[in-house]
């Protein structure tokens, strides 16, 4: 101890006990070096520094990091903290961090910070740094501590998990799938982007009050028709937590509907408890459609197959039917189902139902030979239809083949061919009928091309003429020229030619008589007509001719048109002798009745006693059928005067000529030619031409009765002349002549067997009415001739 | 009045004719039915009578000479024929097929009436005629078999003795039946039967000079 003046005063000795603080100092030390070393040994970097910011205390990692770092490290002294972080931070952390620890420092607070710290080989790794203030009991900061921590992994770890949550997240987005999410209680809490494009709405979008988003998602985007069953699908899952599966339409944004594929699944966590309800759904639209399309074609298919109005079938290359479409079924009334018999194939059983007995042999022939052979299958048979009638059908089958050519099914098809079958019978009948009536008709039949030459002719012509058509042939004429050549009348062909000319000129219907040579030379009378035959365009096609062989049926037609025209005109041509013969019975009848009437009425007197009732009544019929008789008699003399009002002016050539004419088929007839030779120039006569007619007319036909026994040369001339102040008219026969030139004209003289004798007279008559007069001579050297004339100036002879 | 032992049928189909006819006849004290056509006449029923057909021959339906030969192969009444215009070859063949006369009209009364007796009493003759051979038919048919054999060899005038020959049979037996032949045929004698055999133109099969072997 010293005093004042600093000298030693004594020296005070103390042994104190410090082994425990020796070796608490020692523990201390030991402490101290352990806690350096702890410092310098864990894996962080540790700094210190005074608040002043004054000198910095680095741990030995950090030191050695610098170290590696920073070239004469350990020679620059103390190192400045901005030089250090300009150094060794990456130059995009740099400022922020300066920033921070300033601010650390200014307000005193502690601050964490992340950057990246250059490593060797300049590599940046990511650290954080975490400042903190010591502060004493005053809270003065009396000490800063900074902890560096290498995070470079965990940052990484991190981004990399960012990264793969982007990923992610873009894979949910990306994905062709629509993805939403819902809570477990069912409400969308998520949709994936393709969904929110595909809806043009978010989740969240559709909430409508009073309404569960579910149900409002579901009523605003989902078809009307498929809405209630999706919504009751999702809640039985969400009931259930079975996942489900459905398919709906869905409302693109741009209102249009698409089908969707929807499942969903449910996430659980590890109790089982339902955390997410995840569900995706596909736009399947166009495989929907494209299926619809084909269930369509399919059906379209099938409705083809039933409705194309043909029986088809199919045999499987057993020949087993195993189709019947439904319009054979309903043929048939039996579908494949009913063939089935035990003991016998089904293809027999179809056979012994379905088809007629006559044909089922054959046609199981024909079916066994196409299974056997391959080849195509077709028969004609008659198939029985449900109510019992068998139509008759065309079959045909042919063989599907898989690509090594074996048998796969036989499709069939039976076409109903009744109608059609009989529709062509009836044609061929009426046909064969029609031929046979063109054959067998007593007609001879011609056709003609449209230019007249003969294409057919049926046997009868054949056979009239005795030559076939072919042999006109090479003659240098057409068929038509060597045909009416050959065969018309001489005196008739070139009239026949002309008219035919005329016809297939004009295309009028040709109509004509004339005489035919038949193969055995003769000529015979025929009609022949013509009419052509035209196509749709008017256009003519064909001519077709009949020819009638009417020979024998002129001459007794003769005989009625006689008749027909006898009455049709009976002024005109009723025969004098029919006249009279008719006038001589009207009297007669009343004469015979009077004569008879009078006789008794005689008796009647003359009886004892005279019967005067009988008597009386007898006298009245006397009186009667005399007056009867009377009667008749002022008829026809009424008939005479009657004809003289009737007089005209004509001359006598026109009355010949009508004559002629009327009496052409009679003259005709009995092989009578008539010749004309009348004058020019006849003057005018007053006549009753009806009379004058008459009275020519039986001169006429008293000429060729008197001609009736000679054999040929059977002529009656007719010449009429200007005599004087009359026209003289002379008809000539060349017949017996005549004995008695002019008893002849007295009432009932006749030679001939069926003769009144009245006839002559009632001409003279006439012609005497007239002023003329009637006369015969006889001609050299036979034959006779009747003489009229009528005065020009005619004075009617009262 | 009229007498009903025998009739005249009339055809004409003028009325008028027909009146006068029948007046005529009348007053002749004949019955008279007339008909308007062959036609009527022939479905007509007919009193059984002697009778005479006066026949017009210009009839509307059939002509008189057609149904003159219609009725030819009956038993028909004598037929007199009037006409209005009586030709030559109509008038011979109406006589050549039996008429009784041809008549042209207007005939007399005396004609007439000459004519329609002369035809009545023809039939009258015809009728009983033919009821004497109807009479002669019956005795006829009352013969025995054996008694038909008999006749005819009886009236070929051959002797009992041949007859029986010819017949196998006993000359008496023959005889007997001859005796009942003669008797059922009511003949008087053996020419009586040779005359009604004649009418039943039985053959004559054999003669005596030729069968006397």
């Amino acid at each position: 101890m010293r005093d004042q003046s600093g000298r030693i005063v004594q020296w005070y000795g103390l042994c104190h006990d410090i082994d425990d603080q020796v070796h608490a100092e020692e523990a201390v030390r030991r402490s101290q070096q352990q806690l350096q070393q702890i410092i310098d040994a864990v894996p962080v970097r540790i700094w210190s520094v005074e608040p002043t910011g004054g000198s910095f205390y680095f741990n030995k990692r950090y030191q050695d990091h610098f170290r590696s770092l920073i070239a004469n490290f350990d020679a620059l002294g103390e190192p400045r903290i901005d030089d250090l972080l300009q150094q060794l931070i990456h130059p995009e952390d740099a400022p922020d961090i300066q920033r921070t620890l300033r601010n650390c420092f200014e307000t005193g607070s502690g601050s964490a910070m992340r950057f990246r710290w250059r490593e060797q080989d300049d590599v940046y790794r990511w650290a954080e740094c975490r400042v903190e203030p010591r502060r004493d009991d005053d809270g003065t900061v009396v000490q800063w501590y900074g902890v560096s921590l290498d995070i470079d992994d965990e940052v990484r770890a991190l981004e990399a998990l960012r990264e793969r949550e982007r990923e992610l997240s873009q894979l949910v987005d990306m994905v062709p799938v629509q993805i939403r999410r819902l809570t477990p209680e069912g409400e969308p809490v998520f949709f994936n982007k393709r969904l929110i494009d595909f809806f043009g709405l978010d989740v969240g979008d559709m909430d409508r009050p009073g309404m569960s988003r579910l149900a409002s998602v579901i009523h605003t985007l989902v078809h009307p028709d498929d809405a209630s069953r999706l919504l009751e699908t999702v809640h039985r899952s969400l009931a259930s937590g079975d996942p489900f599966s459905i398919k709906y339409r869905m409302r693109r944004v741009d209102g249009a509907y698409r089908w969707v594929d929807g499942r969903a699944e449910p996430l659980r966590d590890q109790s089982g408890a339902i955390m997410q309800w995840y569900v995706i759904s596909v736009d399947i639209d166009d495989e929907m459609r494209a299926q619809e399309a084909l269930r369509d074609r399919e059906r379209e298919l099938s409705q083809l197959v039933d409705m194309v109005p043909s029986l088809l079938w199919r045999l499987n290359s057993e020949g087993t039917p195993t189709f019947f479409n439904q319009r054979l079924i309903d043929f048939l009334g039996l579908d494949i189902a009913d063939m089935e018999k035990p003991g016998v194939s089904r293809l027999a059983a179809l056979i012994e139902a379905a088809v007629h007995p006559d044909d089922a042999a054959s046609l199981a022939e024909a079916l066994n030979h196409s299974l056997v052979t391959g080849e195509g299958f077709s028969k004609q048979y008659r198939l029985r239809r449900a109510d019992g009638v068998y139509r008759w059908v065309k079959g045909s089958a042919e063989p599907l083949r898989d690509e090594n050519g074996r048998i796969v099914q036989w499709y069939g098809l039976s076409h109903d061919i009744d109608d059609q079958l009989r529709v062509e019978e009836a044609l061929r009948e009426s046909e064969r009928s029609l031929w046979q009536i063109v054959e067998t008709l007593p007609a001879m039949i011609d056709c003609a091309a449209p230019d007249g030459e003969p294409v057919y002719r049926n046997p009868q012509l054949r056979d009239f003429l005795g030559y076939k058509l072919e042999e006109l042939d090479g003659t240098g004429k057409s068929r038509l020229a060597g045909t009416l050549d050959a065969g018309v009348h001489p005196d008739e062909v070139a009239g026949v030619k002309e008219k035919y000319a005329h016809s297939l000129a004009t295309g009028e219907p040709y109509a004509r008589r004339h005489r035919l040579r038949r193969f055995d030379g003769e000529y015979r009378w025929v009609e022949t007509r013509a009419a052509p035959m035209r196509n749709a365009e008017g256009e003519i096609i064909q001519w077709n001719v009949i020819c009638l062989d009417i020979d024998g049926e002129v001459r007794a037609q003769d005989e009625l048109r006689l008749a027909q025209e006898g009455l049709a005109r009976a002024s005109q041509a009723a025969s004098l002798a029919e006249l009279s013969a008719s006038i001589a019975h009207e009297v007669n009848q009343p004469l015979a009745a009077v004569v008879a009437n009078s006789h008794a009425c005689q008796r009647w007197l003359t009886a004892e006693p005279p019967n005067m009732e009988r008597a009386q009544k007898t006298v009245e019929r006397i009186i009667r059928d005399a007056n009867s008789a009377a009667e008749v008699v002022s008829r026809i003399r009424a008939l005479f005067k009657q004809s003289a009002d009737r007089r005209i002016q004509t001359t006598i050539s026109g009355i010949i000529d009508e004559a002629r004419s009327l009496m052409t088929d009679e003259a005709w007839r009995r092989r009578v030619r008539i010749g004309v030779d009348v004058d020019g120039n006849l003057p005018l006569i007053a006549i009753d031409r009806i009379q004058i007619q008459q009275v020519l007319i039986n001169l006429i036909r008293n000429g060729m009765e008197a001609m009736d026994a000679v054999a040929d040369d059977r002529m009656i001339e007719i010449r009429a002349r200007h005599m004087g102040n009359a026209v003289q008219t002379e008809i000539s026969d060349r017949g017996q002549g005549i004995e008695f030139p002019e008893k002849m004209f007295e009432p009932f003289f006749t030679t001939k067997e069926n003769g009144m004798g009245m006839g002559l007279a009632i001409c003279r008559s006439i012609v005497e009415l007239h002023g003329g007069r009637l006369w015969a001579e006889k001609n050299n050297p036979h034959g006779a001739t009747l003489i009229f004339t009528l005065p020009i100036e005619t004075k009617a002879a009262s | 009045m009229t007498a009903d032992d025998h009739i005249v049928f009339i055809v004409d189909d003028d009325g008028r004719i027909r009146e006068a006819l029948g007046e005529l006849l009348e007053s002749h004290g004949m019955r008279t039915i007339a008909f308007e056509s062959a036609c009527d006449y022939v479905r007509a029923d007919k009193p059984d009578l002697p009778a005479c057909l006066i026949l017009d021959i210009e009839l509307p339906d059939i002509n008189g000479l057609e149904l003159q030969r219609q009725i030819a192969d009956r038993d028909h009444p004598p037929i007199v024929f009037i006409t209005g215009h009586g030709d030559i070859p109509s008038s011979v063949r109406a006589i050549k097929h039996g008429a009784v006369d041809f008549l042209t009209k207007p005939f007399s009364d005396a004609d007439l009436m000459a004519a329609v007796h002369a035809a009545i009493a023809e039939d009258r003759t015809k009728r009983s005629e033919r009821a004497e051979l109807d009479m002669l038919k019956r005795h006829y048919l009352d013969l025995t078999p054996r008694e038909r054999e008999v006749l005819p060899l009886v009236v070929s005038g051959l002797l009992n003795k041949q007859a029986a020959a010819e017949l196998g049979i006993s000359e008496v037996t023959l005889q007997i039946h001859r005796r009942n032949v003669m008797q059922k045929m009511a003949a008087a004698s053996l020419a009586d039967l040779v005359r009604i055999a004649e009418r039943l133109e039985i053959p004559i099969t054999h003669s005596r000079r030729v069968g006397g072997n």
